[in-house]
């Protein structure tokens, strides 16, 4: 709300996002001193001009909750570039301007992401669908992955072989609290029994193994990497049509560093970055059949 | 009950209007008066119209600063509309599953449904366990040995634990039966097993606070054992020891909400479905108004109780 120039300006030239990320440190002591009106799109996003903006001086901080699963991270450390997110948290810190060993990664829960108050990091990555709801209390970029929800089940269960939409109703779903999954159960499959909400997604994959729930919800790389690698003996049942959900990282309500964080996604899917690192992270998830809810 | 120890704080406010009450209450309460009534400190009552008018002065005093730091901090406008907003309020309390969450309000009653359900079986299984552990027969022995192994274990372990171990572990057994029951049945279990430790150790207290000579006379009357323990000791003891037992089942209503990690929908979960569904918190304030409307009457009724016996046994101490 501060910065209404630059954001206008930003969001109006995108011919000038390469030029952004390409050369940012050089770019940054000349907009130093820029005024907004003169040179606004490429100056703010200077990692020099960005740095009011930071939570701490001369670093990106970074959140995630912990566990951090694959395939969005590897191996529950953020820090090593590998996992989707992570890929995409450093692409996005390169684009600004800031080396690898300036991102700083920080453990936020997801239910602490959106208390009010000063945040203690830049931006949250962490599978967070927009909703316009939650824009109200938190400010979101621009989708870095478009979201698809998945079925896992176990193998050898009724819901594995039968899952046409009148099927599906009669089965118990397991969820994990905060995911949009449960909104989407409860509007696209409509089951007769009231879906089980977890406080963890570990303790929802517990519920399967244990047979309390006939099937999870979760969106179709987490629902692959748990049934390929995390639950013994269960499957990926398919996926559902997309419903227009996306991820996006989430910032303080009103942080103007969004609009630099934008720019920086749009070039990362202009030039092919984001496409890349989804079928580097993500391949395996592709091939997932398709169910009707 | 000196006049001068209740005098001073309310001057620094004479533009109260609750601090000219007690200058004209003073004025024709004879000093000394007030406060003979009560013999221990009460909440209301026992003062006369002096205490009162100082008591009420006080109170708005303090409300008012306190109302003052919440509404004047600079981050009060977003915490209201984050913790306290009417519209998010009322959206939780109804609920709408289509948009993903549900009625805190009628997730409640689980909550009810759980607490009177675990209550009635904690009352009978920690009276088995106190009266086990109380016992003197050697052919109970080994039964002493458990109940005290059940006491130490069940106490030590934090109640979410076994909630977890409880609602994830029996359905892993794959049994007939017992593995296929709701979220709710184990988390009423394990609410019972974790209680139950601490309950019983309550009544071992009641049964220990009667006197030996009552089971001697009881004994000298020619009742049995169990019929002296029926109709002597656990009488006296059982009313030694409700408040602590209402203390002990107020928590225990909270700590319905700990099923919530099973997956139940409670109220807590509602609270927290709503809250992260749409990155408000008012939810939870709901929750919390419905936790105290069930909370409260049980207090008020613990006070009764309380207030009651202190009442009876004065009577029959003096008559």
């Amino acid at each position: 709300m501060r910065r209404i120039l630059p954001v206008i300006a930003a969001v109006a030239t995108t011919a000038l996002l390469a030029a952004c990320g390409s050369s940012a440190a050089g770019g940054g002591s000349a907009s130093g001193s820029a005024s907004p009106s003169a040179s606004a799109s490429t100056a703010s996003c200077s990692n020099a001009a960005i740095q009011k903006n930071l939570y701490q001086h001369g670093a990106l901080t970074v959140a995630t909750d912990t566990p951090a699963y694959s395939p969005w991270f590897s191996g529950n450390n953020p820090a090593d570039g590998k996992g989707y997110e992570s890929a995409v948290a450093y692409a996005i810190a390169h684009q600004l301007g800031f080396t690898n060993s300036q991102v700083h990664w920080t453990r936020e829960p997801f239910n602490n992401s959106y208390a009010p108050g000063p945040k203690k990091f830049d931006f949250d990555i962490n599978e967070i669908s927009y909703s316009p709801q939650r824009a109200t209390a938190v400010t979101f970029s621009n989708s870095y992955y478009d979201v698809d929800q998945a079925l896992v089940a176990l193998k050898n269960t009724p819901i594995v072989t039968h899952h046409t939409p009148a099927d599906l109703k009669g089965y118990v779903f397991g969820d994990q609290v905060g995911t949009t999954s449960l909104a989407f159960i409860n509007s696209s499959i409509q089951p007769t029994s009231r879906p089980k909400i977890f406080q963890t997604l570990n303790d929802a994959k517990e519920a399967l193994q244990t047979h309390q729930i006939a099937a999870l919800v979760a969106d179709t790389p987490t629902a692959q990497f748990i049934s390929s690698a995390q639950i013994k003996g269960s499957v990926l049942v398919g996926q559902f049509p997309s419903s227009g959900e996306h991820y996006g990282l989430v910032f303080s309500q009103g942080n103007p560093l969004v609009t630099c964080v934008n720019k920086a996604i749009a070039t990362l899917k202009s030039n092919g970055t984001l496409t890349k690192l989804q079928q580097k992270y993500l391949k395996i998830y592709v091939s997932v059949p398709a169910l009707q809810p | 009950m000196d006049d001068k120890q209740v005098d001073p704080p309310a001057d620094p406010f004479t533009g109260l209007p609750g601090a000219s009450a007690r200058t004209i209450g003073g004025a024709w309460q004879p000093p000394g008066s007030f406060g003979s009534a009560g013999r221990g400190p009460r909440l209301f009552g026992g003062g006369g119209r002096r205490a009162t008018a100082i008591s009420t002065a006080s109170t708005l005093v303090v409300l008012a600063a306190l109302a003052a730091a919440f509404l004047l901090a600079p981050g009060s406008a977003v915490v209201r509309h984050t913790f306290f907003d009417p519209r998010d309020m009322w959206q939780s309390f109804i609920g709408n599953p289509k948009k993903g969450y549900y009625s805190v309000g009628e997730a409640l009653w689980l909550n009810i449904r759980m607490f009177l359900t675990a209550e009635v079986l904690i009352l009978a299984f920690a009276l088995l366990i106190a009266l086990i552990r109380q016992s003197v027969s050697p052919v109970l022995f080994p039964f002493r040995v458990l109940a005290l192994i059940y006491v130490d274990f069940f106490r030590g372990v934090p109640l979410l634990l076994v909630i977890l171990a409880i609602g994830f572990g029996i359905p892993a057994l794959r049994l007939p039966f017992v593995s296929v029951q709701s979220a709710a049945i184990y988390g009423v279990a394990a609410l019972v097993l974790s209680y139950s430790a601490y309950v019983s150790e309550v009544y071992r207290a009641g049964l220990n606070s009667v006197h030996q000579s009552q089971v001697a006379a009881a004994r000298s009357l020619g009742l049995s054992q169990s019929t002296a323990l029926r109709y002597v000791i656990l009488p006296q003891a059982v009313r030694n020891i409700i408040p602590p037992l209402l203390n002990d089942f107020i928590s225990l209503q909270k700590d319905t909400a700990l099923v919530s990690v099973l997956g139940a929908i409670e109220a807590n979960e509602a609270a927290q479905i709503y809250s992260s569904t749409v990155f408000n918190y008012s939810s939870y304030a709901v929750a919390a108004v419905l936790f105290l409307i069930l909370t409260i009457p049980l207090a008020r009724f613990t006070d009764h109780l309380i207030d009651r016996d202190r009442r009876r046994r004065l009577a029959g101490a003096t008559a």
